[in-house]
């Protein structure tokens, strides 16, 4: 057979995996090469054969013309691919969150399985869940289109003005609220400073007592410091910019800050209290203060893919 | 000048910014299917369909003419069959008994659009 043929089918070949029909779609091309290099130069030569190559244009486009009308997933379920796949997120993000705050595995069988990972490992995990759910989505949406059924998907109706909503949150900083930040500020850094620690047994100021060892008072102070300084800094910012990408950020530190005071390796962080199960209290707050960090890292994660598709579409 | 699927270009006209080639395209592909659903009474095969409508005056690429001849016999609007002919195999197509009763069809939904369409330039001409 001729190389260069033989070549030029292999690649159109190669484009129509997806085909049942390959062998027979390639048995007629090249029946139908062979027949205008003849017919339109005498003999079939390679030189010939490759004049018509030319004129048949690149394996990829002749391969989509056999292709045209089969859809992976039909256009009027393509929106629905974001939509889910972000809800879809939204949940693992949210189990993520809880199997590292109480640093324990966690399964929704047979979708999810969350190992015990520390934050470090779960900046690499977030990723490859968002792959798996689009995934997973975008596979539930295929065997849709296949059936060929006029399926209504569920969406909630909420009549939400985005417009309104980002507008809201792109409200520049006033300068009061920020003297006011900074002067709380300085006080606990002041207090910390002076009393090595930010968490108190007792309100007696003339005999302060902390709640916590020394080393968990240190660590959960610098913590909580740099929380909150994070949060000063970006309110600061949008002196400046009203960006949502200064929210996204301050989210994401935040939420950074958060994964290491999970991982600190301290074990038993309070001054004996037998009353109480400070641990598991602790433990729900931050993961309380966590919910409500990773809600707006989401929301600015939204408003920002919800801006660049308003922009999309009026431009 | 050819277009996009090897058909003669339209006279272009003066100051005409869009082009015309996609919306061509767009409406050449109805047309392309009756045509060829028509020329299919009689047992073709591939090239010579091209030829066939080249001698007609309505050139045609390769890549537009066999997709579509899989589609139409794969809906058994039309009958293909290999057969040896000068010492090649070739696949010779014909209309099915199918494809003729979805021809008329088409040709009366063609025939009654030309009719709003020719009644609306009328109207046009009077505005």
């Amino acid at each position: 057979m001729y190389e260069k043929l033989r070549k030029y089918l292999e690649e159109i070949g190669h484009y129509l995996a997806a085909s049942k029909e390959k062998e027979e779609i390639l048995t007629e091309l090249k029946s139908h090469i062979l027949e205008k290099a003849e017919q339109e130069f005498g003999e079939v030569t390679e030189d010939a054969l490759e004049r018509v190559m030319n004129v048949y244009g690149s394996p990829r486009k002749v391969a989509e013309k056999y292709m045209e009308g089969y859809q992976i997933i039909a256009p009027s379920f393509k929106g629905y691919l974001i939509r889910y796949t972000s809800i879809l997120f939204i949940f693992h993000f949210g189990l993520i969150l809880l199997s590292l705050i109480f640093k324990t595995s966690m399964a929704v069988l047979p979708f999810f399985y969350i190992p015990k990972i520390d934050s470090f490992q779960a900046l690499f995990y977030l990723p490859m869940a968002f792959v798996f759910d689009l995934g997973l989505v975008g596979m539930i949406l295929y065997f849709v289109t296949q059936s060929r059924k006029d399926i209504r998907l569920p969406w909630p109706k909420l009549k939400l003005n985005w417009q309104k909503i980002i507008e809201r949150r792109q409200v520049k900083s006033k300068i009061i609220p920020l003297i006011l930040m900074l002067m709380g500020y300085a006080a606990l850094v002041w207090i910390y400073l002076r009393l090595d620690t930010l968490f108190f047994k007792t309100l007696d100021f003339q005999n302060t007592q902390s709640l916590l060892t020394p080393v968990a008072s240190q660590w959960y102070s610098l913590a909580l410091l740099a929380l909150l300084g994070i949060g000063i800094l970006a309110y600061a910012i949008k002196f400046f910019t009203t960006s949502e990408w200064v929210n996204l950020l301050r989210s994401a530190l935040q939420l950074i800050i958060l994964g290491i005071v999970i991982n600190m390796p301290i074990d038993n962080p309070f001054i004996e209290l037998i009353y109480l199960d400070l641990n598991a209290i602790a433990n729900i707050i931050i993961a309380i203060i966590a919910a409500l960090i990773a809600i707006d890292f989401l929301k600015s994660l939204i408003i920002l893919g919800k801006k660049a598709l308003m922009k999309k579409t009026f431009s | 000048m050819k277009n996009s699927i090897g058909q003669k270009k339209t006279e272009e006209v003066p100051g005409m910014a869009t082009d015309i080639i996609p919306f061509e395209t767009e409406m050449n592909r109805g047309f392309l299917q009756v045509l060829v659903l028509v020329l299919l009474e009689k047992s073709r095969y591939g090239y010579s369909i091209i030829k066939q409508l080249e001698e007609k005056g309505y050139a045609l690429e390769e890549n537009t003419l066999y997709p579509l001849l899989r589609r139409l016999e794969k809906k058994g609007l039309i009958k293909g069959n290999w057969e040896l002919s000068e010492d090649r195999p070739r696949k010779f197509y014909i209309i099915s008994e199918e494809g003729r009763a979805i021809r008329h069809q088409l040709l009366e939904i063609w025939h009654g659009q030309n009719e709003i369409l020719n009644h609306l330039l009328e109207e046009n001409k009077n505005v």
